[in-house]
């Protein structure tokens, strides 16, 4: 019985023990965690890892993707915002970031994490959506397409990558915008939601152009309209939501670096350092070419603005959509 | 007769009762527009049924206090392991962590000997965590001083 | 036809150059080694090994991660047979019988027949794909939620109408996983059910955690303490391979399996899983000694082996032959792919045919590489079975914490692994079978989505079920299944399920 007590004891003792602060040498002197909240395979793990590796590069210090993953992103997020502020643990966020703490709020729930808790290091990518119907429907333009919801107000149906995921935000932005109503048809997933509009089963998706990008190519989807500030660089005949008088529909699903808040500023400063060099290597701009997401690199008081006004315009969306209305 | 069938039966029955409150708290929808409470409330009552009938024709299945639970202090000991491992593994670390494990299963619940112990609880700690983190880069969690 | 020979040909000239070779080893020997942890299937090995693969080029690195893919699919069996840890929920059904014929001092004869089911499966899974991958897509794409609802449907009935045992406690286990499966956000609307403040559940509980629980943990808490702890087997070397009597008995069924799984697997969605119970149903059915399932029989892990085989190779006609991300699978693969600069679809085939053709060999090399690598080394994982249980429990407990924890970095998931290993200890007490719980967690969103997606897409009119070919198809089988299953309630004869009980008795006094 002794034995029990004295490794019970022991490791009570291991538990409660805090882990001691290491010696404060200068940043960085040991790995970093780059957190991807997202499972292998997925777009922000598959950035984070050129990330990772360009920075460990420019730091000459190793910089590790972590899978934290779990709740539509929700769970790494969180994992980062209350981690301790030291530098050594990282967010790649995507545009999901900002519409996480305003769904818990809208149910009511206790925020797993707001944006405050983050400090915005760098943007990586940002890719506007596009909205592709089947190349069998009748619409040819974004004007017949929206002409027509108005007409048949709920009859023209969308998938999406899940209830308040980043599709579904793209196409509330347009409906609010346009003043139409569409019929969601959530999936689980960017993946499957591609794969029911192939199918023929819902009628529109707005997605990232990389995915589309083959089906368009091959003939089964036709792009009509983009989300962006400008027209998408693989589609110059397709216009934006702008141009053509919905300057609200605007959406880019995008990928940034954050640290959480409290992190001290010579570490930042250095990560910042550290990044822009990182872009700039042409291994991680051959990635990242590979993974057809053009490079939108910014920081600073840019990327400041970028983030706050994408975050204003995602919470705005989820208000606008509010709970789902479901009878009690 | 308290049969297995009919205590397994009671507590799932429990269980679909439990679920059946729980799921007041969330919209039931109607039936062309199920809401998230819809589906949990038909399998709870599923469940439930289930469960009466188990206890209604499980009066032919083994006593429960036929069955002998002579494992019930080794089962205890291996669970409590592995909620400490559960516990520790991201404050101590993956090597710490599974070496206390594995020495206190082998050395004081299998009560093998004092050096055997601590070779195979080192080597397989050790062992698993540079095959799979160092070699084939699998992530696990490192606690204080890096270990 | 002579083109796609001469492409083939084309092909393995790649696939088949030392370097390359060499590269297909390593891919198998690592995705073994992975493929080992318990949880650690051919998604996740794929995942966790990709980045590995950086930086080689195109040919390589597909070659490599073929030989993963494939490596981590077996090491799962391994696993399964020797420890009765399912890799992942395909694998519960190996797990029955796989490890009741190791216990018989069969686990030779088990990994061996389960390597060659598999390596059947996914050869003849490579040739349908190679010759039938743009129509069968273009079939498998008309699968939308309501013809995969009506096929949940149908698999369910199959099952039901199919298993051994108790009906009513299989149904009370299977609703019980059902319930576990509706944990975590409702898809449809964004509720948080039964999540209680803890956010690790918000994708619900995982397949992994719950299969290695109520199968590995289970079974460990159940022996540790038994007072004669379980034989030591000493295998020889004549008992390695599988009796002539095996092989007979296994080849129908690896058959069955391969074209269940194929078909199955083509479908887009995780139906897949599915494809490894239904083969163990159908062989249970059509065997002529049923009774033997559940204690050793080699139909139970040669049809399920190869059924789970055939479909994840199915699964990749939708992706190859038009680029859709048809399962989490073949989105791993598919992400692998766009890595190295490969975007599969019908411009793969046209414009890069030694890529396409190229990635085709490299399968069947994959395949065949993981035969070769994998029957001699059945002698030496049989060998594990040497190791006292005392010492052998503990390494097994360090080897499902650490697979459990490696799928998503996350001690929430091992917590749910402990919670069902303690319930499926208990249940195991009661004599509750386990299987069914694991189906119930795997199908439980994927039935509830189908349904309320399908009503989405009709607003709410339960006629689009009827209306769509398919989907009617199928419903009106499960209907004839039914009724068929409810016959012997009316004309008071034994069914084959009353036979069964009956010669489940008597083999207790003879």
């Amino acid at each position: 019985m002794k034995i029990i007590r004295a490794a019970t004891l022991l490791t009570l003792l291991l538990l409660v023990a805090a882990p001691p602060a290491g010696a404060q040498d200068a940043y960085p002197s040991r790995p970093i965690a780059l957190v991807a909240p997202f499972p292998p395979g997925g777009v922000a793990d598959l950035t984070a890892r050129p990330v990772a590796a360009a920075l460990e590069k420019v730091l000459k210090n190793p910089v590790g993707v972590v899978n934290k993953t779990g709740a539509a992103g929700a769970v790494g997020m969180q994992y980062v915002a209350t981690s301790k502020p030291d530098g050594y643990t990282l967010l790649l966020a995507l545009s999901s970031i900002s519409i996480i703490p305003e769904a818990d709020k809208l149910f009511g729930r206790q925020p797993a994490f707001t944006v405050d808790q983050f400090e915005p290091l760098a943007l990586i990518s940002a890719d506007p959506t596009i909205l592709v119907v089947p190349a069998d429907k009748p619409w040819k333009t974004a004007k017949d397409f929206i002409e027509d919801a108005r007409k048949r107000p709920g009859q023209i149906s969308f998938s999406s990558s899940g209830v308040y995921g980043t599709l579904h935000m793209a196409m509330e932005l347009l409906s609010h915008a346009a003043g139409i109503k569409l019929r969601h048809v959530p999936y689980a997933g960017a993946g499957p939601a591609l794969t029911a509009i192939l199918g023929g089963h819902v009628d529109a998706l707005a997605s990232g152009p990389a995915v589309v990008l083959p089906h368009i190519k091959s003939g089964k989807l036709r792009p009509l309209a983009g989300w962006g500030d400008t027209r998408v660089a693989a589609l110059p005949d397709v216009p934006t939501f702008k141009e053509l008088g919905y300057p609200d529909a605007e959406f880019y699903i995008w990928a940034g670096v954050f640290a959480p808040r409290g992190t001290p500023e010579s570490a930042l400063a250095r990560l910042r350092g550290a990044l822009r060099e990182a872009v700039e290597d042409p291994a991680f701009k051959g990635a990242m070419d590979k993974l057809q997401t053009p490079i939108a690199f910014k920081q600073g008081a840019e990327f400041q603005r970028f983030f706050e006004t994408d975050a204003r315009r995602l919470a705005e969306g989820v208000r606008k959509v509010g709970k789902i209305e479901i009878k009690k | 007769m308290l049969t297995t069938d009919r205590a397994g039966g009671a507590a799932l029955g429990v269980i679909g009762l439990v679920v059946l409150v729980e799921s007041r708290k969330l919209p039931l929808g109607t039936l062309h527009n199920p809401g998230p409470a819809a589906m949990p409330v038909v399998l709870a009552s599923l469940l439930l049924v289930c469960g009466v009938a188990l206890v209604a024709a499980g009066g032919g299945a083994a006593r429960l206090a036929a069955i002998g639970w002579p494992e019930w202090p080794h089962a205890v000991a291996i669970f409590a392991v592995c909620a400490f491992a559960a516990l520790a593994l991201e404050r101590l670390g993956y090597r710490v962590t599974m070496s206390l494990a594995l020495a206190f299963l082998l050395g004081v619940v299998e009560r093998k000997s004092v050096a055997f112990t601590l070779v195979v609880a080192l080597a397989l700690a050790l062992g698993t965590f540079f095959v799979f983190d160092t070699l084939l880069r699998v992530q696990l969690p490192r606690g204080p001083f890096g270990l | 036809m002579l083109e796609t020979l001469s492409n083939l040909g084309l092909g393995f000239a790649v696939a088949l150059s030392p370097a390359v070779l060499l590269y297909a080893f390593a891919g198998c020997v690592v995705g073994t080694l992975v493929g080992v942890l318990p949880g650690v299937g051919p998604l996740a090995g794929i995942s966790l090994l990709l980045p590995a693969t950086f930086g080689l080029d195109a040919t390589r690195a597909i070659v490599m991660l073929a030989g993963i893919y494939y490596g981590a699919m077996y090491g799962g069996s391994t696993t399964s047979i020797l420890m009765r840890i399912p890799g992942e929920a395909a694998s519960v059904m190996t797990c029955i019988d796989g490890y009741a014929m190791a216990r018989k001092g069969r686990a030779g004869a088990a990994l061996a027949i389960a390597a060659v089911g598999s390596y059947v499966a996914g050869t003849v899974s490579i040739v349908a794909l190679m010759f039938l991958a743009p129509p069968l897509a273009e079939f498998a794409l008309r699968f939308g939620p309501p013809e995969y609802f009506a096929l949940l449907l149908f698999g369910l009935l199959v099952l039901a109408y199919m298993s051994g045992g108790s009906m009513l406690k299989a149904l009370a286990m299977a609703a019980l996983g059902l319930l576990f499966g509706m944990i975590g956000i409702d898809q449809m609307s964004g509720y948080f059910r039964f999540a209680y403040g803890v956010v690790e559940l918000g994708d619900g509980v995982g397949i992994v955690p719950v299969a290695v629980g109520l199968f590995g943990l289970a079974e460990i808490l159940a022996t540790a303490g038994q007072p004669t702890p379980p034989a030591v087997i000493k295998p020889r070397l004549r008992e390695l391979l599988p009796s002539r009597r095996e092989w007979r008995a296994s080849a129908a069924p690896i058959g069955r399996g391969t074209v269940l799984g194929f078909l199955i697997g083509v479908i887009p969605g995780s139906a897949h899983i599915i494809s490894s119970f239904v083969s163990y149903a159908v062989e249970r059915r059509l065997s002529r000694r049923p009774e033997e399932f559940g204690k050793g029989a080699v139909a139970g892990v040669a049809g399920p082996e190869s059924a789970n085989n055939a479909a994840t190779s199915g699964a990749f006609v939708p992706m190859l032959a038009l680029g859709v991300p048809s399962g989490p699978i073949p989105a791993v693969m598919l992400a692998a792919m766009m890595v190295h600069g490969v975007s599969p679809g019908p411009l793969l085939i046209k414009q890069q045919p030694e890529l396409f053709w190229g990635f085709i060999a490299s399968m069947y090399v994959g395949n065949a590489v993981l035969l070769i690598l994998n029957l001699p080394l059945v002698g030496l994982f049989v060998n594990l079975l040497r190791i006292p249980y005392p010492i052998l429990y503990p390494a097994i407990l360090v080897f499902c914490i650490l697979g459990v924890y490696a799928v998503n970095g996350s001690v929430v998931d091992v917590w749910i692994m402990l919670l069902m290993g303690a319930l499926g200890y208990v249940l195991r007490k009661l004599d509750f079978e386990t299987a069914p719980i694991v189906l119930g967690v795997v199908l439980a969103p994927m039935i509830e989505m189908a349904l309320r997606q399908s009503l989405a897409m009709s607003d709410g009119r339960y006629a689009i079920f009827a209306t769509r070919p398919i989907s009617a198809t199928l419903l009106a089988v499960a209907a004839v299944l039914l009724l068929l299953s409810l016959k012997p309630l009316v004309t008071h004869t034994l069914d084959w399920r009353a036979r069964l009980a009956l010669a489940e008795k008597g083999e207790g006094h003879p």
